[in-house]
């Protein structure tokens, strides 16, 4: 076991040092910057707009939680998750990695922890940003605060899910961008809305249970909570982490007994 | 420690098609090169023996030990790949030392290691330069380091001269000897037949997946019935020796060229004939200037047995 | 003699007038497309609302007969020039193209990068723009014949099943709005596809940023238009300056109350960057003399 942890942790310090000079983190980080240049316009509009009705907090709760939630996670966890595998396929440096004295599985499981924590680092101080720049007049709110950590570690576990999910995708799958798209937009899309069980057979919706019930004026607006019928946060998690951990080792099992075979 | 790469009926189909088909060798300390055509089964071989690729059919083990899917056997074997692909926004210096710490070496060794094989590359004064920016040469003495970098037992070389000038394939051709040296086993696949020659004698020849021939390249010549030996010597008075031997049985066939004074014997005796032409030579006092076989080296054999 | 490096040079040769010297490469990329599994399944799913569509030509002459079925819905039916705005501006086709953009578009000028190609290119009598062109018109191709085909084809089928010209006499303009749309979105659909696919070697990458940009844009013009209802904001998104042109090529009233020409403004301004980015990326080595 400590042979594997040993592993998996030097694959990991390879891949951070790597990732942290790659041209796709720094589009990426400003990919999930847009979340945090919407909040500046948003806020400047507001203040230089006399008698505005935006309130800051809302925007942030309703509208980029939801995009952060709906879109920028499913985005950066495809193109990371299904890079893991391809990116040393297409690029041919594969061999580098499996004639080293490493077990397969490690440097399937090196990789989607560096990866991991670069998206989270990304989403995080996106979201702090966001904040900060929608909250300006009330930063010393603990309960804003408080719910603005609830929701960054919903996300936090949303990556690691669809993360270990497109892993697995793109250990066995030459498309998996493609599928990976029609997956996202078209699947959990779709599905987190239909009625009773079947939406359980989305990962959106165990996110989403985890969300407080929106409201906004006394009202529930948010089409977060939209035809929603959520599982216990106990189950939630449970089944989040459950689907990440089964994800993470089928990937390491395909990753371990699939041959790559470079095009040449 | 010496170490055996061993296969046993190992083959390779991808799909219908045969890659590899029941090779059975045995590959022991020394330099053995691997040579074949293009589309032969030498990349599909170095890939199982590497454990890029799993055996359809039979094993390929190190020491007794299966190579696919049996991480600790990297540890005492190194592999240059043919392909130029490397982390291209590393230094040279980021990538041997970021591949030593995958070995599990602590930073201080990893660092030593990697300076060490920078220096026998002579990438030193390049090493805090990015990747992309080296030239073909210096991807492809990277591409060594790496190999080396680790001091494995086990050397397998896919094409570890290409692209390089004169003076670096010297120094490397140098180099895989005094690993030989040291009691390592060195497989070094290669197209440029003069390169395996300057490297070893002893050679696989692969062909349609199957393994044509193996062993010193001499003795896979003697045993080449079907072409005779080509002996040709050179002297002032190359039609009196050539009418010498018209009436000996064991030679097939005499001409006279293309050097001026120079006449080509045919044999399938080469022994006999020596001994022949020592006699005349010395019975008959003639001044020889120079005798060469054209065909006792790597390029007949390949050109005959591939059927060229 | 002399032995001289000839290695990639450019074409010193004088050039020849050929008549379509873009071809050969154009050619080459629709072919290449057609060989992916995806593309031909996304290609033939473009394809369905024109079926839709053409069926409610057919359906609109034939009234009377499916009254039975539509129930009120007859109002739908009406073939007028909204019709066709509502078939070229749709959501599914729009994303149909971007789609197919993604499987046949990504790698036109990606891999071209990723394999040294573009030496090659300029070692033959070949122009920078004919080489541009050639890329472009493989996306010309397939928009053309998802967006000016069908609208030609709309109107052959409603004369041929109106059983008169009427519909003609009364929008005798429609044939060059729908022609006139059909380049607008095919000009557009070259210049995006190729300046994101001159953006990066990786066809991975370029698939995600065409696929990304279309979608973030509309998806940051909902988030300021919920928060702010000012209908400018719908000129962030690339889909609704689509639809704003298409609006007004068929004389339609626009969804968003701004003048249409400030969305087509946009679109020109996104080919405009395009050509400046394709001047500057496309380019064959430098040789030094």
């Amino acid at each position: 076991m400590t042979m594997i942890y040993a592993a998996i942790r030097s694959v990991f310090v390879f891949f951070l040092f790597i990732g942290r000079k790659a041209r796709k983190t720094r589009l990426f980080f400003l990919i999930s910057g847009l979340p945090v240049v919407a909040a500046l316009i948003i806020q400047t509009t507001r203040v230089f707009t006399a008698g505005s009705s935006v309130d800051g907090p809302a925007v942030f709760t309703v509208i980029l939680m939801a995009f952060n939630l709906q879109f920028l996670i499913l985005v950066l966890a495809l193109f990371y998750g299904t890079s893991i595998c391809s990116e040393e396929v297409e690029g041919k440096t594969l061999t580098y990695l499996t004639t080293r004295p490493l077990p397969k599985p490690a440097i399937i499981l090196g990789k989607y922890a560096a990866s991991a924590l670069f998206l989270i680092l990304m989403v995080a101080t996106s979201v702090v940003a966001a904040f900060v720049i929608l909250h300006i007049d009330r930063l010393f709110d603990a309960g804003a605060w408080l719910a603005m950590l609830r929701g960054l570690g919903v996300l936090a576990l949303g990556l690691a899910c669809y993360l270990a999910f497109f892993t697995m995708i793109g250990t066995f799958l030459k498309k998996s961008i493609l599928f990976g798209l029609f997956f996202c937009f078209g699947w959990e899309s779709v599905v987190q809305y239909f009625p009773g069980t079947t939406q359980k057979f989305t990962i959106m919706h165990y996110l989403k249970s985890l969300l407080p019930a929106v409201t906004l004026g006394g009202e529930k607006l948010s089409f977060l909570v939209f035809r929603l019928e959520p599982s216990s946060a106990a189950a939630s998690i449970t089944t989040l982490l459950v689907l990440t951990a089964v994800f993470l080792a089928l990937a390491g099992l395909i990753f371990s007994r699939k041959e790559y075979l470079f095009d040449d | 420690m010496t170490a055996f790469i061993r296969t046993e009926g190992l083959s390779k189909w991808y799909g219908n098609v045969l890659g590899l088909s029941d090779v059975t060798l045995e590959i022991g300390p020394g330099i053995t090169g691997l040579l074949g055509p293009n589309g032969a089964g030498k990349s599909t071989f170095l890939k199982l023996i590497t454990g890029q690729m799993k055996p359809s059919i039979g094993r390929a083990t190190i020491d007794g030990r299966d190579i696919w899917n049996q991480y600790p056997v990297f540890k005492r074997l190194g592999f240059c790949p043919e392909q130029d692909a490397f982390y291209e926004e590393m230094t040279g210096w980021e990538f041997l030392r970021r591949l030593l710490g995958l070995h599990g070496f602590p930073r201080a060794e990893s660092d030593s290691r990697a300076e060490e094989a920078l220096r026998f590359v002579e990438l030193s004064g390049d090493k805090d330069r990015l990747i992309r920016g080296y030239s073909r040469g210096m991807r492809q003495r990277l591409k060594f380091a790496q190999a080396i970098a680790h001091d494995p037992e086990i050397m397998i070389l896919d094409e570890p001269l290409n692209g390089l000038d004169p003076l670096s394939k010297r120094k490397v051709i140098r180099l895989i000897k005094e690993y030989k040296d040291a009691g390592k086993t060195i497989i070094v696949s290669s197209h440029v037949l003069p390169e395996i020659e300057a490297l070893t004698r002893t050679i696989v020849l692969v062909h349609q997946g199957k393994i044509l021939a193996r062993g010193d390249i001499h003795d896979i010549r003697d045993l080449i019935d079907k072409h005779p030996h080509m002996i040709s010597v050179k002297t002032h008075d190359s039609r009196n020796l050539a009418a010498s031997f018209v009436g000996e049985p064991t030679v097939s066939n005499i001409r006279f060229g293309p050097a001026p004074d120079a006449v080509v014997f045919e044999t399938k005796d080469r022994d006999r004939f020596f001994a022949l032409l020592m006699r005349l030579i010395a019975e008959r006092k003639i001044e020889v200037e120079e005798i060469t076989s054209p065909d006792d080296n790597l390029q007949a054999v390949f050109d005959y047995l591939i059927g060229k | 003699m002399t032995i001289s490096e000839q290695g990639y040079l450019h074409w010193k040769g004088t050039f020849v007038e050929r008549t379509f010297p873009w071809w050969p490469i154009a050619r080459l990329g629709i072919r290449l497309a057609f060989k992916r599994k995806f593309f031909k399944f996304a290609f033939s799913l473009s394809f369905l609302p024109v079926f839709f569509f053409l069926a409610g030509i057919y359906v609109s002459e034939r009234l009377d007969d499916f009254q039975s079925m539509l129930k009120g819905a007859d109002r739908f039916l009406k073939v007028d020039p909204a019709y066709f705005k509502n078939y070229f501006t749709s959501e599914f086709l729009l994303f149909m193209m971007v789609m197919l953009m993604v499987l046949a578009g990504a790698g036109l000028i990606a891999d071209d990068l990723k394999h040294n190609s573009l030496q090659l290119y300029f070692a033959r009598p070949l122009r920078k723009r004919d080489y541009i062109l050639g890329k472009m018109v493989t996306v010309f191709f397939f928009v053309l014949l998802l967006t000016l085909v069908p609208g030609l084809l709309f109107i052959l089928f409603k004369l041929l099943f109106s059983g008169s010209f009427a519909f003609l006499a009364e929008f005798p303009w429609l044939p060059l709005s729908v022609l006139g749309f059909s380049l607008c979105l095919t000009l557009f659909f070259g210049f995006y596809t190729l300046l994101i696919s001159s953006l990066n070697r990786n066809r991975r990458y370029v698939s995600i940023l065409l696929f990304l940009v279309y979608i973030f844009s509309d998806v940051f013009f909902g988030i300021f238009y919920g928060i702010f209802h000012n209908p400018y904001f719908s000129l962030l998104s690339i889909k609704s300056n689509l639809q704003q042109v298409g609006a007004a090529f068929f004389k339609v009233k626009r969804a968003y109350d701004i003048p249409w020409i400030y969305s087509f403004l946009v679109l020109a301004g996104i080919a405009v960057v395009s050509a400046l980015v394709l001047r500057r990326k496309v380019r064959s080595v430098e040789v030094i003399k």
